[in-house]
């Protein structure tokens, strides 16, 4: 929900590839450079290493909005509540109990008892009132997580193992408030810096999760500790290391060579690669994100006021379907995806099954060149002689398809966009541009298709929210909390009412019907939910939970069940040492400057730097 | 009429010089065979519409399974989207060439005139040019032609732009170096004594001196560009639609060929770079030699 969470990883590099060229000269000049660290004696300690290419904003619970942060956070943080390994239904965490005033507006928390911070010092009820109220009060500390807490009035804690919220509206989302609860007594130090600490100056850093942050390099490593005390269950591996590597290849290598224990986001070709070899364990999941074609609707202010150059003959719904028909979305996942997915429909994945919705066969949009040729001409947009249609002012029917570098597919889904719409009469022409760039071109409007991906969690409500309205801009070119500029009043009426629903149940069918009104309006046209495909040493881990079950993933997991539950293998005690860790990082980090050469800018994240 | 002071030269007598020339090449073995296989290549590049159709470039209509290994019917595998490497190949030589030709002639035509107008104008114009081109000699090329690729509109023409406005500081180097030589003869002041005004001077006396060194400078720059081109493309700078070596290369990257072992979309389009890059380069020293016989002996 909070605009970070579905940082699509290729897409997170931005600025931090100069640092990373830096950090390269750095380690060339020094080899030893991150040997000087005490390595403590562990000559039998388990190690569960994972390869990442994850960049770090912030360590601070407060401003990090990256997809890895905020994921480390999950791990050495505990929340109010947790999602199920099985099903992503809410279940206690922190909170063991909650309840609700008949009005929707007061909830109720109990808090966990016997719980500690890994310096000895209780957890209490006032720490979770104290997190939140900083949120409220302080402009800095709202930086990441400050949407959760827009809609309180107030937190209280009235006795240490009570947390008392009121509401200014009711809210459904309050089992998904996916907010890290920080120590009071440690970090009422850092109220005055609260914007600029990145909570990585001392370590190991108090926490009260599953795990304890000891240790972390800039675009080398983050590592972890298993905490002892923690409520659920000691973890089985003693440490957890986050290894970055820039390049995808450079990753499945060091899984070949045992480097590393765990990869993940491995493209069709790396996973089929991979079967042949030895220890090791393949993981297909049903993924969290959408993959979508977002036509500009004709950007609007939240006043009215038009602007951008999108195409008018998008305005036309018979245009958008048309465009819809003439995509076999099916022949994208076998090519672009090798088979590794699942065509589109519905705006929520199938992974998320109380919410997906997907179209009736009689209402999807089938593949149908012909049918797209028929609406196209119903539309007043005929071929001419050469096969191109022109608009009714006889001007050549042309659209700018947008892509960014950063995300691989598109580059080769533009590719087929572009022949298939050509196949119906609509000219394309295709621009894979920068990240940057991109949500520069789509801040002002002046696109008319771009792909589009988000990755989705368990509770809905943001990445509906972002179709919303009230989601456009305020002004026109001024960056924006939304994704499309659409604007549907049927759709924002079911959007005020899923929010005020608290039955899972009904909410969940408010959640369908507004999949249903998108699909028909045809704005974003979903074309594939992405699987995730994942590989570990079967010889160093023994085995571990997956989310959901029976089919699902071990990384990107909304909760801590893979590593806390990870049983170590045979082969598990590694002689991964510091010094190793930092030659072979360097290594990679010198292999990946090659691929740092563009230029650091940093302007409206693209649509898929958010959720 | 003495070597050190050479008149214009007729057009006799340039005719006559050029099949000189033409015979001093034709002695250096490794120049020939350069020259031939980049023949061979750019005739294959213009050919390619004659035996690489459309429906061969679909990637919808693709005409085999995605990294297949080579066979009878693709000899050298099927790329990504299931099109023969071969017909990829071919077809990429064209935008590479076109690119790293066009590239060139950008690159030469700024460091020509850069050059000739600092030699000839000496002062303030020589400082302030000769200052520019230092900055551009010192900032990596690459870096420069990747930030102006991702700030430009992306397209061929972009990166036709942002390697030749970043490639030519060598170049004016070079070509100022000859034009003081040239200009400090005799007979340049002359000319001027005669009447001749700047532009009687550079173009007529200057330029034809200047010229073969261009020359040879030109092919040396192409295979950088060539280089530069697919560095860019490969980086995802370029248009990654279009069909280029680099593009074929990056679009191998992303599918995960690399891990996955299946050389033959990675081997033809880098040979392809490796070998017009060398070849072009041997090209260029053999021109170098024989248009100055002083490097004759070494090499």
């Amino acid at each position: 929900m909070s605009p970070d969470r579905s940082v699509n990883r290729r897409a997170a590099a931005g600025p931090r590839r100069w640092l990373a060229l830096a950090a390269a000269c750095a380690a060339l000049a020094v080899p030893t450079v991150a040997a000087t660290r005490p390595a403590p004696a562990r000559a039998a300690s388990r190690t569960l290493t994972i390869a990442t290419n994850g960049s770090v904003d912030s360590l601070s619970p407060f401003l990090a909005q990256r997809a890895l942060p905020t994921y480390i956070h999950r791990l050495v943080y505990d929340f109010l509540t947790n999602y199920d390994a099985h099903d992503f239904h809410p279940v206690p965490a922190m909170a063991t109990a909650w309840s609700t005033s008949a009005d929707k507006l007061v909830w109720t928390f109990t808090i966990r008892d016997g719980m500690t911070w890994s310096d000895g010092q209780p957890v209490t009820a006032d720490d979770v009132a104290w997190t939140y109220r900083l949120m409220m009060t302080n402009r800095d500390a709202a930086t990441a997580n400050g949407n959760f807490v827009a809609n309180f009035r107030s937190v209280t804690a009235p006795d240490p193992r009570t947390v008392v919220v009121t509401l200014n509206q009711p809210q459904a989302t309050m089992l998904a408030l996916d907010v890290p609860v920080v120590p009071r007594h440690v970090w009422e130090s850092h109220v005055a810096d609260i914007g600029t600490f990145n909570n990585d100056t001392r370590f190991p850093v108090v926490g009260d999760g599953p795990f304890i942050l000891s240790g972390y390099a800039k675009n080398q490593y983050i590592e972890l500790t298993a905490n002892p005390t923690y409520w659920r269950g000691r973890p089985a591996f003693d440490r957890l290391v986050f290894k970055y590597y820039k390049d995808s290849d450079a990753a499945v290598e060091a899984l070949r060579k045992g480097e590393v224990d765990f990869v993940d986001h491995l493209t069709p070709a790396q996973y089929d690669a991979l079967r042949t070899a030895r220890h090791t364990t393949l993981n297909r999941s049903p993924g969290k994100s959408f993959y979508a074609l977002a036509v500009n609707p004709g950007a609007t202010t939240t006043s009215g006021q038009a602007f951008g150059d999108g195409n008018p003959a998008l305005h036309d719904q018979r245009v958008r379907q048309a465009i819809m028909h003439a995509i076999d979305t099916g022949a994208l996942v076998r090519r672009t995806l090798g088979g590794y997915g699942e065509a589109g429909g519905g705006y929520l994945p199938p992974i998320f099954t109380a919410n997906h919705w997907r179209p009736d066969a009689s209402a999807a949009y089938a593949y149908d060149p012909d049918r797209a040729n028929r609406l196209l001409d119903a539309a007043g947009y005929h071929r001419g002689a050469d096969g191109r249609r022109t608009t009714p002012d006889g001007r050549p029917l042309t659209l700018r398809l947008l892509g960014q570098t950063q995300r691989p597919a598109d580059a080769q889904n533009a590719t087929y966009v572009a022949e298939w719409l050509k196949a119906v009469g609509i000219e394309v022409t295709t621009r894979i541009v920068d990240q940057g760039m991109l949500g520069d071109i789509e801040t002002a409007g002046n696109y008319d298709l771009a792909f589009d991906s988000w990755i989705t969690n368990p509770d809905p409500d943001y990445v509906l929210s972002i179709q919303t309205c009230g989601a456009r801009p305020a002004t026109a070119g001024a960056t924006f909390p939304g994704d499309d500029f659409i604007c549907d009043p049927d759709y924002d009426a079911l959007y005020a009412r899923q929010i005020a629903e608290y039955d899972p149940a009904a909410r969940a069918a408010i959640v369908r019907q507004m999949q249903q009104r998108l699909y028909a309006d045809a704005y974003i046209d979903v074309l594939y939910y992405p699987d995730i495909l994942e590989a570990y040493r079967s010889d160093r881990i023994a085995g571990m939970d997956r989310q959901p079950q029976p089919r699902g993933m071990y990384s990107g997991q909304d909760g801590y069940w893979s590593w806390w539950s990870a049983k170590p293998g045979k082969r598990s005690a590694s002689p991964t040492g510091p010094a190793v860790l930092a030659g072979g990082v360097a290594a990679l980090v010198i292999l990946g400057v090659g691929g740092g050469l563009v230029v650091a800018r940093r302007r409206r994240a693209a649509a898929d730097d958010r959720e | 009429m003495t070597a050190a002071d050479p008149a214009p030269m007729s057009r006799g007598d340039r005719r006559r010089s050029l099949v000189r020339l033409g015979r001093a090449y034709a002695r250096n073995r490794a120049g020939v065979a350069a020259a031939c296989l980049l023949l061979a290549t750019v005739g294959a590049a213009v050919a390619a519409p004659l035996f690489v159709g459309a429906a061969d470039l679909s990637a919808v209509h693709a005409p085999g399974a995605p990294l297949r290994p080579p066979s009878a019917r693709f000899p050298l595998g099927t790329d990504g989207y299931g099109r023969s490497m071969l017909a990829v190949t071919v077809w990429g030589a064209r935008i590479s060439l076109a690119v790293g030709l066009l590239a060139t002639v950008v690159s030469v035509g700024i460091g020509a005139l850069v050059g000739i107008c600092a030699g000839h104008f000496r002062g303030w114009t020589e400082t302030v040019l000769m200052r520019v081109t230092d900055w551009f000699l010192v900032l990596p090329t690459l870096v420069l032609a990747a930030a102006l690729a991702s700030v430009l509109p992306p397209g061929t023409a972009t990166v036709v732009v942002a390697i030749g406005v970043t490639s030519w500081a060598t170049t004016a180097r070079l070509v100022r170096a000859q034009t003081l030589t040239v200009e400090a003869r005799p007979y340049i002041e002359r000319a001027r004594a005669l009447g001749g005004d700047h532009w009687h001077v550079t173009t007529r006396h200057v330029l034809p001196n200047v010229a073969p060194l261009v020359l040879a400078q030109t092919t040396l720059t192409v295979s950088g560009a060539i280089l530069a081109e697919s560095t860019l493309a490969f980086l995802g700078l370029g248009d990654p639609t279009a069909v280029s070596w680099g593009t074929t290369l990056q679009l191998a990257r992303q599918v995960g060929a690399v891990s996955a072992g299946d050389w033959w979309v990675l081997l033809p389009p880098g040979l392809a770079i490796a070998g017009v890059c060398l070849a072009f380069t041997v090209c260029g020293r053999a021109l170098e030699a024989v248009l100055n016989p002083r490097l004759a002996g070494r090499r």
